[in-house]
């Protein structure tokens, strides 16, 4: 019989390629059963196509957010707090992909790997999983008020955990009360666009910290050189212009008056592939998620940029594009002494016994983070007005970001807080605004100045 | 250091968010105690996936240990003073390392004889070897047989069979010996305490479906589990006083049955009482045909009577065919609707066996062939292309067997692929089905809807499952039978889906197993023939049911709702039984299991 079991072997391969499929179906079943069970016609977690039984979402002081009640969406009782967070909670239809209805759906249905849609006392238990988030609702109002329709996003984050306590996105409204927004589509444009998250803007005068971080490192006696502005210069035939002339500039004082001939020149130096390589470090072309939400990237193609355009690129103008929430991530690192903390938006993972402490990751030198934090700390001193941030200690960059001809420039303001009892880092966009230190930097003002007062 | 302590404070305080959640998970528990329901289903779901991996592993350890399976049956002694044994009713001797008696001389022919017991005697057949075989100096033109003390010349290389000390009776009641001996040392695993273990399986199981379906439980449920207990009592019985065979590959498929049973409770009662009655047909016809293979001589001639009768249902499926989900696969007969293409499957495996001496002397296979094209042809004309394959899959396993051409096998394999590229896109039904293949999320509510449901649900059950019938999967059309391993992951979990899974490929591991013991290529072929149908049948209904293979509804073997196809399986499941000659390690009394160590 040796002959034959020789040739039985053809049946044990169709066993082996059993077993082989049967793998298959488990790695698809580890990776996607989350998403197979959240689809909504799923008799266990749905009903009409809405969660039948939802856990609460709560902000940090444990004020609810968002409830199923009776099987009707509730959110908070506070119409100002309802509107600031729509799109951290989303709307009643689903229609911001990155709101927590959407995102941690997962969570809030019940749903797990182990015991799928499985509840103690199927039936009648209607509990969910409850979802606490990083938010502060008053900040958000705050926040949203601050920037009193105009079209942008503030976002603030503790740099030393992570946690992002204000989030807002403007235009928003009260999703209790949803209005018709194809009626005006002007004012509500990109309204389902959390623009904290999933915008992306020219980022204008904020970029030059990475071109500071970049020259910091790769250019000899930097902090000593200094750079000569005449309000502008030609490169290969390109004006780059100042608003003024700034006459003999240091790094530092280039920074702190944005003196875009300076850094242009700074630009041709370090060359595309050094300031592509560092646009990279900070997240731009990287792929984040956050709580697995997918973040934005940004783009960066200055690698072969030369001349004039890389002049350009090194003031953050030229085909860049910068994400919020990137760059306030970034303003944390250099806080923390270029260690960059993920930022995370569910309060606190107790899904695990096991801390993830594997987020952490070094995004700039630690000398580097120092001398750059100290140049954005002599920025507000000496350009931004330290009147207007008395005693917060605040190191920043504001940015102007050109969009075109016949639009008012975009209004960014990025820092953070050199505190130990408020480790917080900040960004905020105002889109169309004009000046960034003005406009941005109003805003910023307010809502850190209410931070530190709770 | 840092790390290290921020590290532990991390933990502490998760784990005190962790303590937290229990106390409040167990005072949920209490506040619900009145509810016995909620509280049985916690509980159970726990414990099922537990028993059934026991049930499985208490299974297979018996049937994969080798119990001395290869005992010498007569010796040959040879030229230079040693000893062979012969260990098979078929024996080929030959220079191959394949050979069952290999003599490794240059004169000798790769397989040059057979050596076979037919009859009550012994029997050797010359291959069409170049150096002859001779027998006390007599030539073998085609075969001779041979007693104890003759000389048996294989071109010149002499042996002398010894019969002597071996009952020519090859019952299994005097066994010599030696067969017996090692029994005693192995530790044994009780059948009756595996036995016990799936009735509590199936207990637990049905308690778990009352409870779940409270005032709307349909009569038929309780009465029917508790009527195929007494089956399996009956059966358990019955096997352990006839037969001294191991029992654990019928037990395992008893626990199949009864997984099928508490499925349809949940997914359709009205057809219980017709799922047991065929349970119980399948059963009957497992035992007359284990009866009939054990005498080999009878079983090749049933083999014709099979094959005939298959030919009879292939027209009679033809002419009287009637369509259900695209394919004309039933026939009425007035009392009783059946599949009769599940019945094939018994004729075509038998149909492809043969003995040593013929599959040595006769490489052609032409008449398997046509029967093979028989079959598949007639599939194809009714639209049934899953059983197509399944016959196919199965025709390719047997082939190969009877002639270890593996060349001829891809050429085979190539055209069969290219016909069916040819039929999926001239015929739109199959064609669609195709379609969705591979992405059936983009056409979830039209042809992959039944893909995309097994999905969901399958994922809402977790590794515990909802509990047995709280699924909304078994509301889909054909629920329980192609999406079968759907509703197990939902209502089971997808642990006790896996271990079914599982099942099914040791039918296939445990027939490769029992071929290097089997005393007839007769029955090797058979039961690798029967196991590579439920294999196919196993990947088509499982891979199909979640998107990597097309949906091509085919049941799932024991599992599945269909009386023909339970009878079918239990009727395979036969061949499989049958390649296993060895006997059941009886108890031995204290004193005498002493003496033996001694
Ligand atoms: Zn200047």
């Amino acid at each position: 019989m040796k002959l034959l079991l020789s040739r039985a072997i053809a049946v044990l391969v169709l066993s082996i390629l059993l077993v082989t499929g049967l793998v298959v179906f488990g790695i698809n079943y580890v990776n996607k059963a989350s998403t197979w069970a959240q689809y909504p016609v799923n008799a266990h977690l749905y009903r009409d196509g809405l969660l039948k039984v939802s856990g609460k979402i709560y902000d940090r002081k444990g004020n609810i957010l968002f409830q199923i009640q009776d099987g009707k969406k509730k959110f908070s009782t506070n119409k100002s707090v309802r509107t600031s967070l729509m799109h951290a909670t989303g709307d009643l239809y689903g229609n911001v992909s990155t709101g927590a209805q959407v995102a941690f759906r997962g969570r809030l249905s019940g749903w797990n790997i182990i015991n799928g849609a499985y509840r103690f006392n199927l039936k009648n238990n209607t509990q969910g999983h409850d979802l606490k988030l990083t938010l502060d609702s008053d900040l958000c109002v705050t926040a949203y008020n601050a920037l009193n329709g105009r079209k942008g996003t503030v976002g603030v984050y503790n740099y030393k955990t992570g946690e992002i306590i204000c989030m807002v996105s403007s235009p928003s409204f009260d999703p209790e009360n949803p209005p018709d927004v194809s009626k005006d589509s002007e004012k509500y444009s990109g309204v389902y666009l959390n623009r904290l998250l999933s915008a992306v803007y020219t980022p204008g005068s904020v970029f030059k910290l990475i071109t500071a971080e970049a020259a910091i490192d790769n250019i000899a006696n930097i902090t000593d050189a200094v750079y000569h502005c005449e309000g502008e210069i030609e490169i290969n035939g390109v004006m780059v212009t100042c608003p003024s002339k700034h006459g003999d500039v240091t790094l530092e004082k280039a920074l702190a008056h944005s003196c875009n001939v300076a850094f242009g020149q700074i630009a041709l130096e370090l060359g595309g592939k050094t300031l592509q390589k560092y646009a990279e470090k900070a997240g731009f072309n990287k792929e984040l998620k956050i709580d697995g939400i997918d973040i934005a990237k940004g783009t960066a193609e200055i690698s072969d940029a030369e001349g004039g355009d890389l002049a350009w690129a090194g003031i953050g103008q030229y085909t860049l594009t910068a994400n919020p929430l990137k760059m306030m991530a970034y303003a944390g690192a250099i806080a923390n002494g270029g260690i960059g903390v993920q930022p995370r938006l569910i309060y606190k993972d107790d899904n695990s016994l096991i801390p993830n402490l594997s987020l952490n990751k070094r995004v700039l030198n630690e000398d580097t983070a120092q001398t750059l934090g100290k140049m954005m700390r002599n920025a507000v001193i000496t350009s931004y007005g330290e009147d207007n941030y008395k005693g917060l200690n605040l190191c920043a960059k504001s940015g102007t970001a050109e969009v075109g001809e016949d639009k008012r420039p975009h209004s960014w303001f990025v820092g953070y807080m050199e505190r130990e009892d408020y480790p917080l880092a900040f960004v905020v966009v105002v889109e169309n605004g004009g000046s960034g230190s003005k406009v941005a930097g109003q805003v910023a003002s307010t809502v850190i100045k209410k931070a530190v007062s709770n | 250091m840092k790390v290290i302590s921020e590290f532990a404070q991390v933990f502490l305080e998760r784990f005190q968010n962790v303590a937290d959640k229990i106390t409040e998970y167990i005072s949920i528990f209490f506040i619900n105690f009145e509810k016995f329901d909620y509280i049985y289903t916690h509980v159970v779901r726990i414990i099922l996936p537990v028993l059934a991996a026991t049930i499985f592993l208490r299974c297979i350890f018996p049937l994969l240990r080798n119990w001395k399976q290869n005992t010498a049956l007569a010796y040959l002694h040879m030229p230079d003073g040693t000893k062979t044994p012969i260990r098979h009713w078929e024996n080929s001797i030959g220079r191959s390392k394949l050979s069952d008696i290999v003599i490794n001389l240059s004169f000798v022919s790769r397989t040059h004889a057979v050596i076979t017991y037919r009859n009550g005697g012994w029997l050797i057949s010359d291959l069409g070897s170049k150096g002859g075989v001779k027998v006390n100096n007599q030539v073998v033109e085609k075969s001779m047989p041979v007693n104890d003390g003759d000389t048996i010349s294989i071109a010149g290389y002499d042996m002398i069979l010894d019969l002597s000390g071996f009952s020519q009776n090859f019952d299994e009641s005097n066994l010599s010996d030696e067969a017996k001996m090692p029994l005693y040392k192995k530790k044994i695993l009780r059948t009756g305490l595996t036995f016990m273990l799936i009735l509590l399986f199936q207990c637990l199981g049905g308690i778990q479906i009352l409870a779940s379906a409270g005032d709307e439980l349909n009569k038929a449920v309780p009465l029917t589990l508790i009527m195929f207990i007494v089956v399996e009592y009956t059966c358990f019985v019955v096997f352990k006083s006839l037969g001294k065979r191991f029992m654990e590959l019928e037990l395992l498929t008893l626990f199949l049955c009864g997984l099928n049973l508490l499925i349809l409770s949940s997914a359709s009662p009205d057809s219980l009482y017709k799922q047991l009655g065929a349970i119980v047909a399948g059963i009957i016809a497992y035992f007359v045909l284990t009866l009939i293979l054990s005498n080999l001589d009878l079983a090749r001639k049933v083999k014709y009577l099979l094959v005939a009768g298959a030919l009879g249902l292939l027209v009679l499926n033809l002419v009287l065919g009637e369509t259900r989900f695209g394919a004309k696969n039933w026939i009425n007969l007035g009392f009783i609707t059946i599949q009769p293409m599940e019945f094939v499957k018994i004729a075509f495996v038998i149909a492809g066996t043969a003995t040593l001496d013929k599959l040595l002397t006769t490489r052609n296979i032409t008449y398997f062939i046509g029967f093979s094209g028989a079959c598949i042809g007639v599939l194809v004309l009714i639209r049934d292309f899953g059983t197509a394959v399944v016959f196919f899959g199965a025709f390719l396993v047997i082939a190969f067997m009877r002639s270890g051409d593996w060349r001829t096998i891809a050429l085979i394999t190539a055209g069969a692929a290219l016909g069916a590229i040819t039929v999926i896109s001239f015929i739109p039904y199959v064609a669609s089905r195709f379609k969705a293949w591979g992405h059936v999320w983009e056409y979830a509510d039209t042809s992959g809807f039944q893909q995309t449901r097994t999905m969901i649900y399958a994922a809402s059950g977790g590794l515990f499952g909802v509990g047995g019938g709280n699924g909304y999967l078994k509301y889909i059309a054909a629920a329980d039978t192609d999406l079968v391993f759907g509703v197990i992951s939902e209502e089971w979990g997808i642990l006790i889906a896996v271990m079914v899974f599982l099942i099914i490929v040791f039918y296939g591991i445990y027939a490769v197993f029992l071929t290097k013991g089997c005393r007839s290529s007769f029955y090797a072929i058979a039961a690798c023939g029967a196991a590579s149908m439920f294999l196919i049948q196993t990947a088509l209904n499982v891979f199909g049911s979640v998107d990597i293979l097309p949906l091509t509804g085919v049941t799932l073997p024991f599992v599945s709702n269909g009386g023909s196809s339970m009878m079918a399986s239990w009727s395979l499941l036969a061949f499989i039984k049958s390649a296993d000659h060895r006997i059941r390690p009886e108890k031995v009394d204290a004193h005498k299991r002493k003496g033996v160590r001694g």
